[in-house]
């Protein structure tokens, strides 16, 4: 029993309902909603050095023990991503006070971006497969109501797909639930994983492991990933930023945890359709990349190349495949977070999104420009920013699976993604200087240092690795190896 | 060894300090000043290392980086290193000081030239310091992406960024797949060291991975070293200053590839795929440049493709030396192994005689303002020192005496014929082709030498085509070529100092199981007697001359392939189509609309799970658990049906609604039969809300209009519905009957003794699962406020941006 556990899906909650009731108070909100993900960064990290420690943690809501009421496992593989959501959302906070306007502000901006991280950090922490469904709920339709904040035209029109989407989806999340139940008479993932242990993972149970996989890759932007270039490229910068860079996270997560704990009964079934799933978002996902000469189509189309890669680490179930691909995951989401803030902050400079209108930046903006160089970099994994360890880690472990396809295919995609970001780079801060700062639309003016920090997580994720090795072989251990996460679960009964 | 890592770090520790430096001085003091002794530090504590490496010791040293997964920054510091160290550092000097000059303190942006420049040499000695393949691989993408940032220096123009950009996809794309590669190697041995995997030969050439971790890494080093077909990047690396030309492009990152090459001769050596490969690329690459120098007009597009040559002629030499793998150590071996010599040789020859060209380029470029060679002619007596610095590199590349290309040029032509006549590998009757094209491209550098050389400083004077009056450069500039060309001249009279001292080491660096045998010996002789090798060159002189005087006679065949169909336009034509093409898909698929994401979700849906049922026999019937199904039931189950029908049919709002509605409330009459009043309660209370929001919503909505579909429209959307049904159901049936264990449930049945609470739902509800409920509330209250908000707040495009200012 852990209390600390609760905290970062409690303390949004409580802050997030005194923000609604203290509406009109901004400067209060602003102080708030950053003391809340600090405070929430404080208890991950606390909880880091706990598990590292004493193993993986759990809390048993209301005192019912597993597998009878919900229980909150906190394992460091969730951990280390409660800890970077809570980063990001920082960072994502911070710019927003400069950039989102008074009117979102006064229309509970705050309280539903602290609602919907408390529905991520839920969904990792949660150890319930219906409590995950709820929790999935919770941050759905806080970003429904975050998507169509401000309710300009394009917001309103994309958010009507996604929402129908997202509502079909969440629909058969229920039904592979209820599938689930009926077999197994259970909703603890860990009784779920013994139990199919025990039972044997026969051919209902894959299918309905497939049910589960579409469902979480429609949210992930595996392969089903349609919805999400226009709904990601709608709202304003500091949403899409959280968007990209968490949402599709949490579904990549619920396909992990999932195919680690419950179904890793049949890899060459499961995790071979996910390892092809992966290579076909990735090629998509590249070639949407590459085809657009606008700078948010290229960012959203490389939101499914990343998710793609990291499930291909996965795919291969390796211990080298799974390193990866947890490093690659913190990557993704912190690099995700810093290219969706800056390709904002230069439309926001630019006033257009169309690459062929812009030219020359770096004149004005070197900050701006060399931080964008960094991301690009690390987007594909250039070495030695944050993406290289985890591409290297998911190509070996593709290697060894002998998946040298998926492998070769994940390599190939990373030159297609740097070649589609470097045109961003060179269209917008390179040629000829044709702006001054009167003709500008806007100011970098408390923009740029949200942005700083997330730079230094890019370069301290790929030169600091070390300090973050032992976590992730933790986290990777008990993706190899269930037992930890179930013995903690089950220990005292059963 | 004290402060090993603290020198050969010097360069990055600068490159942060220089943007402040450059605040503060610039344009008092030229930025250079304080760049220069970077360099400088680094070439005198190398040349420390000299003796100790050539009394045959090697120097290992070890920095933790990510020692976890075995990333260390172990360097290993063999002969081969100090003398690609040495050329990077001792040339990084002359650079720098030579780009004092040539670029102004006023005009240019010297603090990104300087920090581009540092970057550049730091992780290139990381490159050949490295032991662990992967660190090397980090050094390597560096030096990618700082000649990257070099090659587009003047960003402003627009070749300069293309050039930049090919430059960038073309090694990346090699870098990854030498990345994997390397990973092939990893897996096969478990060691990412170098020096470990020197001792797993055997079971690296026994490994089915063999040949693809060859042709992997092979592409790695052939498109960082501009071999054929990679080539067509360094011609337009020439937008960078030429300083850089002269550096990265010439003197050191292209031999990165090189370096590649031979660090890795032990391990693939001796396969005859490795010998045609690295042999074969680099022939077919030494022709390809100097038959195309031929062509150029701008001197400094000659000088790449002449570097071009020159790099193949390298490649050439260690493909064929790795033939001495084959024999291992002992005479036989060692006769193919001078090669390697040769080839090192030639490496330090080249770095001196090109490096001093590009710089006279660069002088003429930055006097005259021109560098095309139709422009000039004539110099001669305006640039004296210009005049013999290029007649110095010019010759010395044309392979004459008495300089130093001429010693490693023989050593070239005695390698080919030696290789001509190897009786394995397949030679054959190709032994006479390889001597004929090694000997043919001679010829051509022959011509192209004679070209730079005579088109620019002799002849006549087209002062009326150039902006500037010719005249000689500043003593400044002149100095770095100068000393380059003094090297030249030396190292061809006192070739066996340096081969004792630096290249002796370094090829029993490249050949370590030959140099225990101690017949890796060479005495480097500018006379050896009349034999073939002089006698090729001899006929490179003459063929070379005859060529070159009727060359305005002959040239016009030159360019009568056509021009379509270079490598050039290949990789425009596969940038361009690759992007059209991802266009065309892309466009396909993502048409915007919401139906066809449904179609393509379920369809999958339909695929997937109902595949997955049907491949691996998940579907079972079995009703032996089930109830009676009474009267009602089916009665109720036909009304749901013929409610959803109507929906479907119906041809008013109204009606629709309605329906649906009394689908719902049937619902609601099942949990009543089924004894479950809470959810019957529940549920009643929602359907009746909805429908009278849905009827009060109706009221503001458009005339309804019966949708005109076409069939096939009708016909996708009815086969998915009725899949997705047909599937679900299947699976539903199949679950059930798949009852493997009691339900939790039975836990529950006492909540009055756990909870106090007489009715289990709302036990479960409010205590057991309390927590869900709570989110739930959660869920409805932010709906709520989505409402809200949507009603409040509806910003237009405009008024967005005032908002946000």
């Amino acid at each position: 029993m852990n209390n600390t556990i609760v905290l970062p899906i409690v303390i949004p909650i409580i802050a997030g309902m005194v923000m609604v009731i203290c509406k009109n108070m901004i400067k209060l909100q602003r102080y708030l909603s950053i003391a809340v993900t600090l405070l929430i960064g404080a208890a991950a990290a606390f909880l880091l050095e706990q598990i590292k420690r004493e193993g993986v943690q759990t809390l048993y809501l209301g005192g019912w023990e597993a597998p009878f009421g919900i229980t909150l496992v906190a394992d460091m593989f969730a951990v280390l991503l409660v800890l970077t959501t809570a980063l990001i959302t920082f960072c994502c906070l911070c710019y927003a006070f400069s950039s989102i306007g008074a009117d979102r502000e006064q229309h509970y901006f705050y309280p539903l971006t602290l609602f919907l991280m408390a529905g991520v950090n839920g969904s990792f922490l949660t150890g319930d497969i219906f409590n995950l469904f709820v929790f999935f709920e919770v941050m759905l339709v806080a970003s429904y109501v975050l998507i169509t904040l401000g309710g300009t035209k394009m917001q309103l029109r994309e958010s009507v797909k996604y929402i129908l989407i997202n509502m079909i989806s969440s629909s058969l999340f229920l039904i592979a639930i209820a599938f689930l139940y009926a077999m197994l008479g259970t909703l603890n993932m860990a009784h779920l994983s013994v139990r199919v242990a025990q039972a044997g993972q026969g051919g209902l149970m894959t299918a309905v492991a497939f049910l589960f996989l579409i469902v979480f890759s429609i949210k992930a932007g595996l392969f089903l990933f349609f919805w999400l270039p226009g709904p990601y490229s709608a709202p304003p910068t500091a949403i899409a930023a959280l968007f990209a860079s968490l949402l599709t996270k949490v579904g990549v997560y619920g396909i992990i945890r999932l195919f680690s704990l419950v179904f890793y009964h049949e890899p060459n079934v499961t995790h071979l359709f996910i390892g092809i799933l992966a290579a076909v978002s990735m090629v998509l996902g590249a070639m949407g990349a590459v085809a657009y000469w606008d700078i948010r189509r290229i960012l959203t189309y490389n939101v499914v190349v990343g998710v793609g890669f990291i499930l291909a680490g996965f795919a291969s179930f390796t211990l080298e495949g799974m390193r990866g691909a947890v490093y690659y995951l913190l990557h993704d989401m912190n690099v995700k977070a810093l290219l969706f803030l800056l390709g904002g902050t230069i439309i926001h400079l630019t006033g257009t999104d169309k690459l062929k209108e812009m030219s020359g930046l770096i004149r004005l903006h070197p900050q701006l420009g060399w931080m964008f160089f960094l991301a690009a970099l690390a987007l594909s994994g250039i070495p030695p920013l944050s993406g290289f360890i985890g591409k290297l880690f998911v190509t070996t472990g593709t290697f060894q699976a002998g998946y040298f396809w998926l492998g070769g295919i994940g390599l190939f995609t990373g030159l297609l993604v740097l070649y589609s970001v470097m045109k961003i780079f060179m269209q917008v801060f390179w040629g000829y200087t044709n702006y001054t700062a009167e003709t500008e639309k806007g100011t970098t003016k408390g923009l740029l240092w949200p942005l700083g920090i997330l730079t230094a997580v890019v370069l301290f994720l790929g030169l600091g690795a070390e300090a973050l090795s032992e976590y992730v072989d933790l986290a990777v251990a008990v993706l190899s190896d269930p037992r930890l996460y179930v013995d903690a679960v089950l220990s005292s009964n059963l | 060894m004290a402060y090993f890592y603290q020198v050969i770090a010097l360069p990055f520790i600068t490159a942060v300090f220089v943007p402040f430096l450059h605040k503060r001085i610039n344009p008092r003091i030229h930025t250079g000043w304080f760049v220069l002794f970077v360099p400088l530090i680094l070439f005198c504590y190398l040349c420390s290392y000299i003796p100790i490496i050539s009394a045959g010791r090697i120097v290992h040293l070890n920095l933790p980086w990510i020692p976890s997964y075995g990333l260390n920054l172990t360097a290993h510091l063999d002969g081969l290193a100090l003398v690609f160290a040495l050329i990077i550092s001792g040339m990084g000097f002359l650079v720098t000081l030579y780009s004092i000059y040539y670029l102004s303190k006023f005009k240019e942006a010297l603090h990104n030239f300087y920090v581009y420049l540092l970057l550049f040499m730091g992780a290139m000695l990381g490159v050949v310091f490295a032991d662990n393949l992967f660190v090397l691989y980090v050094f390597w993408e560096i030096t990618s992406i700082s000649s990257f940032l070099l090659i587009a220096y003047w960003f402003e123009r627009e070749k300069s960024r293309s050039g930049a950009q090919k430059s960038l996809l073309i090694t990346v794309f090699g870098g990854l797949s030498m990345l994997a590669g390397f990973i092939l190697l990893f897996l096969i041995t478990g060691t990412a060291s170098i020096q470990a995997l020197m001792n797993k030969v055997e079971l690296i050439q026994s490994h089915p991975f063999f040949v693809p971790a060859m042709v992997l890494v092979l592409l790695g080093a052939f498109t960082k070293s501009a071999q054929f077909p990679f080539s067509i990047w360094l011609p337009d690396a020439m937008e960078a200053p030429t300083p850089i030309s002269a550096y990265l492009h010439s003197a050191t990152m292209v031999k990165a590839g090189i370096y590649l090459v031979a660090r890795l001769t032990l391990l693939f050596g001796g396969a005859a795929e490795w010998f045609w490969l690295v042999a074969g690329v680099g022939l077919v690459t030494l022709f390809y440049g100097s038959l195309n120098a031929l062509k150029q007009t701008d001197l400094k597009a000659l000088l790449a493709y002449s570097t071009i040559s020159q790099l193949g002629l390298i490649m050439s030499l260690l493909g064929l030396g790795s033939a001495a793998l084959y024999f291992g150590a002992g005479k036989e071996g060692t006769v193919y192994a001078i090669a390697i010599f040769a080839a090192i040789f030639h490496l330090v020859n080249h770095a001196t005689f090109k490096g001093c060209l590009f710089m006279v380029v660069g002088i003429i470029d930055h006097e005259l303002g021109t560098r095309s060679i139709r422009k000039l002619g004539g110099l001669m007596q305006a640039m004296p020192i210009s005049f013999l610095l290029t007649l110095t590199g010019s010759l010395a590349m044309a392979g004459l005496p008495p300089f130093n290309g001429f010693l490693s040029k023989e050593m070239f032509f005695a390698a080919v014929l030696k290789a001509g006549e190897m009786p394995f590998f397949q030679m054959g009757r190709w032994g006479s082709l390889l001597v004929f094209v090694a000997w043919l491209a001679s010829v051509f550098t022959f011509v192209y030498c004679l070209i730079i050389l005579c088109r620019t400083f002799l002849g006549k004077q087209h002062t009326e085509k150039l902006k500037k009056k010719p005249h000689e450069a500043s003593f400044g500039m002149l100095l770095s070529p100068i000393i380059l060309a003094a090297l030249v001249i030396i190292i061809f009279f006192y070739p066996n100092v340096l081969s004792r001292h630096l290249l002796q080491p370094a090829w029993e660096a490249v050949l370590p199981t030959f140099a225990g045998a101690a017949s890796l010996q060479y005495e480097i002789k500018p006379w050896h007697g009349f034999n073939a090798a002089l006698l090729m060159t001899i006929g490179v002189v003459l063929l070379g001359f005859f060529l070159y005087k009727t060359f305005l006679k002959w040239r016009r065949f030159l360019r009568l392939y056509p021009h379509r169909y270079t490598l050039n336009n290949l990789y425009i034509w596969l940038l361009e189509k690759t992007e059209v093409f991802s266009r065309a898909v892309t466009k396909r698929y993502m048409t915007g609309f919401a139906r066809d994401y449904l179609v393509y979700i379920l369809a999958f849906v339909i695929l997937v799970v109902g595949g997955a049922v049907y491949l691996f026999n998940g579907f079972t019937l079995d009703f032996s658990r089930n109830s009676a199904v009474s009267l009602y039931e089916i009665l109720l189950l036909l009304g749901m049906v013929s409610c959803a029908i109507t929906v479907l049919l119906s041809q008013s709002r109204l009606t629709s609604v309605i329906a649906v509605g009394g689908l719902g409330f049937m619902v609601v009459t099942f949990f009543v039969i089924f004894r479950a009043p809470d959810l019957a309660l529940t549920q009643l209370v929602v359907e009746t809300v909805t429908t009278v929001l849905l009827l009060l919503c109706i009221y503001h909505l458009p005339k309804f209009k019966k949708e005109k579909s076409p069939w096939r429209f009708k016909l996708v959307n009815g086969v998915i519905a009725i899949g997705v049904g047909t599937v679900m159901t299947l699976v539903a049936f199949s679950a059930y009957a798949h009852h493997l264990f009691p339900s939790i449930s039975g836990f529950y049945k006492n909540s009055y003794q756990l909870a106090g609470a007489k009715n289990i739902v709302n036990a479960i509800l409010v205590d057991f699962r309390g927590f869900d409920t709570m989110l739930e509330i959660l869920v409805l209250s932010m709906a709520g406020l989505g409402v809200y908000t949507l009603i409040k707040l509806c910003l237009t495009r405009r008024e967005e941006h005032e908002g946000s200012q």
